[in-house]
């Protein structure tokens, strides 16, 4: 490693120099890549026991079928993120399987249940949505080849996901009564948990090394916005009420809240008039939600039984 | 590496249909060549491959670089 100082390959990286192992790299190179790599495994991965969660609640055999190809995709989308991170030299038996479930790096919205089909459909919708605005980013830019030939699957993959979503929230809406206010009560909680999902807005994260050695091509706003520029006018075409709205003089989308919120776990309500500072935030990310244990466990629960079986 | 991770990467190569080239499509950890095949078949399965192959990646031949495969990141003794 370090054939290079930071500045050179950055310099290389913004003349369309692509690095292919870890020869190129240099340590701040690694360790932003790891980091993004790991923050993309662990949602992969924690997405499955969430989506699984309310696939149960899965209305036919058909609907049954589309959900848990849905949760098999995450699991390889994970599969693929963590064989990356292998060829890093991360121990990836110990994220697996022995980190403490609070180190999961998966955003908030997937420390939450998912209660019933249209919060799995609507999560479809708005969570993949944030996944697809956040990969699509990173394989149009990122400097890394190994992850950019890694997501063409990804992206495939995705794109199903998300029209799943979208026509089952269509359906339900325009079933009308019952089905549409799960989809109305689902947003409610599910537009803000995405708003987040972006992290820290621009004017607090300063300095960014994936923008700087190119492992991501947009800031945290812009990525935001354009998961925003998707999202709401989605939402009303469907009638659905989201706070925030398309301004058609500017085509902006723009959000009618101050960012950021508190959030009250015990009624698993926002309470947007209610401005708190984004430490209030960290404190909240940090102490996890509610299915952080479960979900992590979920995935690793029968592990050490069958490794002793196969020990016999 | 435990038993269920496996001890051998495999590389994953397909075609989409006869005449294309077969391509790198990605990586897969299995204790042995039966399971490899299984698990590269359910999760590269974004496509209706005409062909799809693994090879364990301790077994490429460098032609002309010294180091391991270049682009396939370091090969780890296990
Ligand atoms: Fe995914
Ligand atoms: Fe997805």
């Amino acid at each position: 490693m370090a054939q290079f100082t930071d500045e050179q390959l950055q310099r290389k990286i913004q003349e369309g120099f692509i690095v292919e192992s870890e020869a190129d790299m240099t340590e701040t190179y690694k360790k932003a890549l790891i980091g993004q790599l790991t923050v993309q495994g662990d949602t992969e991965l924690i997405s499955a026991p969430a989506y699984y969660m309310a696939a149960r609640d899965a209305p036919s055999t058909n609907t049954m079928v589309s959900a848990t190809a849905i949760i098999q995709d995450e699991m390889g989308h994970a599969n693929i993120a963590y064989r990356l991170l292998q060829d890093l030299g991360v121990d990836t038996d110990y994220l697996l399987y022995d980190r403490p479930p609070e180190k999961f790096k998966n955003p908030f919205g997937f420390d939450q249940p998912l209660a019933n089909w249209a919060e799995l459909v609507t999560a479809n919708a708005l969570y993949d949505r944030a996944g697809i605005t956040l990969l699509s980013d990173v394989h149009r830019n990122t400097s890394y080849g190994p992850l950019k030939r890694a997501l063409v699957k990804v992206g495939m993959e995705e794109n199903f996901h998300l029209r799943h979503g979208e026509v089952w929230m269509r359906r339900l809406c325009e079933a009308g009564g019952e089905g549409r206010d799960l989809v109305q009560r689902a947003v409610d909680w599910m537009f803000p948990m995405g708003v987040e999902w972006f992290g820290l807005p621009d004017d607090r994260k300063r300095h960014n090394a994936q923008l700087d050695f190119k492992l991501k091509g947009m800031t945290n706003d812009e990525l935001r916005t354009t998961w925003m520029k998707a999202v709401v006018p989605l939402c009303e075409q469907l009638g659905i009420r989201v706070p925030a709205h398309s301004n058609e003089e500017t085509g902006e989308v723009e959000l009618e809240y101050e960012l950021p919120i508190a959030w009250d776990p015990d009624d698993r309500v926002w309470l947007l008039d209610e401005t708190i500072t984004w430490d209030d935030v960290w404190e909240r990310w940090r102490a996890r939600g509610p299915m952080n244990e479960e979900f992590v466990d979920s995935v690793r629960r029968s592990r050490f039984q069958v490794e002793s079986l196969l020990a016999a | 590496m435990g038993h269920l991770s496996g001890e051998h990467l495999y590389e994953i190569f397909a075609r989409q249909k006869r005449e294309d080239r077969l391509e790198h499509v990605g990586t897969i950890s299995a204790p042995n060549a039966a399971l490899a095949r299984a698990y590269a078949w359910q999760t590269y399965d974004e496509q209706k491959w005409f062909e799809m192959v693994v090879a364990p990646r301790e077994s490429f031949e460098a032609v002309n670089r010294d180091e391991e495969p270049f682009t396939l990141g370091p090969v780890e003794a296990r």
